[in-house]
């Protein structure tokens, strides 16, 4: 498991991937599994993120932030016989440092913050918020514009500037093209 | 409850006597020289001894009165108050015409207490130039936490900046809230219009403010402000109605507050005649408040209409009580009745000596500075008392950090001396505690000195040439290391530069209430008819007398000013006397 010494070994079995060449991923970032990783164009995995398709294959869609020490897959084994449901995320989600997501599926414009847990088989609406440290348990269904915060305090968010925040991930995401060394050409 | 950190906390004087302490330097403790009845030792579970026990930290020292002064014995007086969030300071003037809130930008916001921030509804401007462009467009208050906004309650702002006033004339939706001259103005409009006596002449008179205004309905929902300004306007006039001229010679304009008005009311209810017959008898004409426009609000028809709004919109847009807390004057039942809340005001405080007036504690009045001009807190002249078993906990043989009943224990009684010059400590235990529970208690070494708190590298330097006090030191740590030094009576532990340790023996009592009757107190006895140990009765407290003596230079300015001659024997005796309270632990129960 540890993803550390994997990485040092020289025949490190690659996780099949089918990476957007416009994507930006840092040397750094740690991609594993035996399933099938997707990455969709402009999203930046930030330097020990951790891709881990092992139990169920993950699809990144566009414009998103993985940001680092984060957990992206299924991270153990499922227990039946059944196979693990595939992570899936949406276009513009910002998964911020040390979240943890294991989500089924992760809606569109959500934010995932720093050290939050999203359990096995979740499903996020879109444009979603979960606090700092919050949880959202196992196969959860959230609504659209759910805002987790606090102590686990809920609340529907409907402010209406989703545009303007997608928006802003967009243009975080050209910052951090300039800042952050891509190398796809290692995970291909 | 299993965990127990020892604990020592310290009586302040000013719960002893009633009466204010006045100079009670050189004064003897009042056990001493009192009745019979104050002979008594401290009894730290009496209910009155909770106020009255402080961690040291907690206390003051008034150098004037040579006395420890407690949170309840001293005076606060405000220096400065301060916005918490922008940390700007706030006149005291401001906050007597705005009230205490900060009147900036600065919010709270109503769902989750974060800080709010204001932002452009707009999306930034981007291209050539984008940073030096100025963000355009409304403005929203919104919550990074919660992502709240004030968008949600209609509010939105033209400015960046001056939120606060911005804010205060907005109602929840985009309403404008009328200010008091407004509201008074437009009450005298309405009224004149609802009278509708001479509406048609004021209409040709002033065609061009004649703007729409929504027809006059008596039972019209009104917020709070509007409402108690209403009222007001209403009981005013009926006053002025009553008596246009009071006996002082005061208009009805005065209101309440003026000193005729409330004489003239203190005279309707005492019935006396001192005041006019005119006045009593004119006090039946007043009448209550009749509709809208004075002021009458009739509520049941706003619960209908919470009613139906709860049912179409659920429990989850119902505020909390803490959230409608922060909204005293107006009923938030709703979400989209929160506003945002404006930061209250923190203040910056001096401290005063109850006694002589004398400051203990002045803080610099800059905001951004944590410094303080005067400090005078008991740490700095009353020794320090830590407590710890003497026999480190790993080597007893008993799981738990519990007293073992019966069991003679020693623990270390350390004073540290913050002084400069050195003290002579005194201690004074009752040898069993108070309570049902009576634990025996020896001090084996009740009178020792504490050497002054001397620069630590002179001290070093010392210690060089005469090594006697770190060889006695190193000697009784060896031997305590082989467990053949034995705790003397009459003997210091230990000793350093500005500390000494010195032992103290307990045997806790035993819980139980089977025990043989020679055991048993005078108080145990009485209190046979309730076998259960109450709440935290199994904390061995031990009450300590401590008594501190040195000689410390006379009051500065005087000798400073008398010469050299006076200064050689400018030394002055100084006394101090307190209770300690010592927690020492908990007694097991079996």
């Amino acid at each position: 498991m540890s993803n550390k010494r994997q990485s040092m070994m020289p025949p490190a079995p690659k996780p099949p991937t089918s990476l957007s060449s416009s994507i930006v991923i840092a040397e750094h970032a740690s991609l594993t599994g035996t399933k099938l990783i997707m990455i969709g164009s402009n999203t930046v995995i930030h330097p020990r993120a951790k891709l881990n398709s092992a139990y169920a294959p993950i699809t990144i869609g566009s414009t998103c932030i993985i940001s680092e020490r984060s957990q992206i897959g299924i991270l153990k084994e499922p227990e039946d016989e059944e196979e693990a449901e595939p992570v899936v995320i949406e276009n513009g989600v910002v998964v911020e440092v040390g979240a943890i997501v294991e989500a089924r599926r992760v809606g569109e414009g959500s934010v995932i913050e720093v050290n939050a847990r999203i359990g096995k088989g979740a499903v996020l609406g879109k444009h979603c918020k979960i606090g700092p440290l919050c949880e959202v348990a196992e196969g959860e269904v959230l609504p659209d514009f759910t805002v987790i915060f606090g102590n686990g305090m809920r609340r529907i968010d409907n402010s209406g500037v989703e545009d303007l925040k997608m928006k802003m991930v967009a243009r975080q995401v050209e910052v951090l093209r300039k800042l952050i060394p891509s190398n796809i050409a290692k995970f291909q | 409850m299993t965990s127990f950190t020892p604990y020592t906390y310290f009586q302040c004087p000013c719960t002893e006597s009633s009466l204010p302490t006045h100079r009670l330097s050189d004064s003897s403790p009042p056990a001493e020289n009192e009745s019979s009845d104050d002979e008594r030792t401290f009894d730290p579970r009496a209910p009155r001894a909770n106020y009255s026990l402080y961690p040291l930290e907690h206390l003051f020292y008034c150098e004037d009165c040579h006395q420890i002064r407690c949170p309840r014995c001293v005076l606060d007086e405000i220096v400065t108050w301060y916005c918490p969030n922008c940390l700007f300071e706030v006149p005291s003037s401001t906050v007597k015409a705005e009230g205490n809130r900060c009147t900036r930008s600065c919010f709270q916001c109503p769902i989750c207490i974060a800080p709010l921030s204001v932002s452009s509804v707009e999306a930034p401007p981007s291209g050539l130039g984008a940073e030096i462009a100025t963000q355009s467009g409304p403005f929203v208050l919104n919550c990074g936490y919660c992502s709240w906004s004030s968008k949600e309650i209609g509010i939105q702002f033209e400015k960046p900046n001056g939120i606060f006033g911005q804010l205060a004339k907005v109602k929840n939706g985009g309403g404008p809230i009328l200010t008091a001259k407004e509201r008074r103005k437009d009450r005298e409009d309405r009224k004149r219009d609802f009278s509708g006596s001479s509406v048609s002449e004021i209409r040709e008179e002033t065609p061009e403010i004649d703007v729409p205004r929504e027809p006059l309905d008596p039972n019209e929902k009104l917020d709070a402000e509007s409402q108690f300004s209403n009222l007001r306007a209403f009981y005013q006039s009926q006053l002025a109605d009553a008596s246009p001229v009071s006996a002082l010679g005061f208009t009805g304009d005065y209101g309440y507050g003026s000193p005729g008005a409330l004489s003239r009311i203190m005279g309707l209810y005492t019935g006396s005649t001192a005041f006019d017959k005119k006045a009593k008898s004119k006090s039946g004409a007043m009448r209550e408040a009749r509709d809208a426009l004075e002021g009458l609000q009739i509520t049941p028809s706003s619960d209908e209409e919470a009613l139906v709004k709860l049912h179409a919109e659920g429990w989850h847009t119902t505020s909390s009580c803490s959230q409608r807390a922060e909204f005293p004057n107006s009923q938030a039942q709703f979400i989209d009745d929160l506003r945002p809340v404006a930061y209250l005001l923190r203040t910056k405080r001096s401290k005063r000596c109850k006694t002589c007036r004398h400051i203990l504690s002045k803080p610099e009045s800059k905001v951004q500075t944590t410094r303080f001009r005067i400090r005078l807190v008991a740490l700095n002249y009353i020794p320090s008392i830590s407590l710890k078993p003497l026999s480190p906990p790993t080597s007893s043989s008993s799981s738990s950090s519990l007293l073992q009943p019966m069991r003679p224990v020693q623990f270390l009684l350390t004073f540290k001396n913050p002084l400069f010059d050195s003290v002579k400590v005194t201690l004074a235990t009752p040898t069993k505690t108070p309570g049902r529970f009576a634990s025996k208690v020896t001090v084996l070494c009740p009178q020792f000195e504490v050497g002054a708190n001397t620069d630590a590298w002179e001290e070093a330097l010392r210690e060089n040439g005469s090594r006697s006090s770190t060889s006695e030191k190193r000697r009784t740590k060896a031997d305590f290391l082989e467990g053949q030094h034995q705790a003397e009576a009459g003997k210091v532990w230990e000793r350093g530069r500005n500390w000494v340790s010195v032992v103290v023996e307990v045997v806790p009592a035993s819980l139980s209430f089977q025990g043989p009757e020679f055991l048993k107190t005078e108080e145990r006895r009485q209190g046979e008819g309730d076998k259960e140990v109450r709440e935290d009765e199994d904390v061995l407290e031990i009450p300590v007398f401590v008594r501190v003596e040195w000689e410390a230079d006379s009051a500065h300015d005087e000798a400073g000013g008398l010469g050299a001659s006076k200064e050689k024997e400018g030394k002055e005796k100084r006394e101090l006397a307190y209770w300690c309270v010592l927690g020492v632990g908990r007694i097991a129960r079996d």
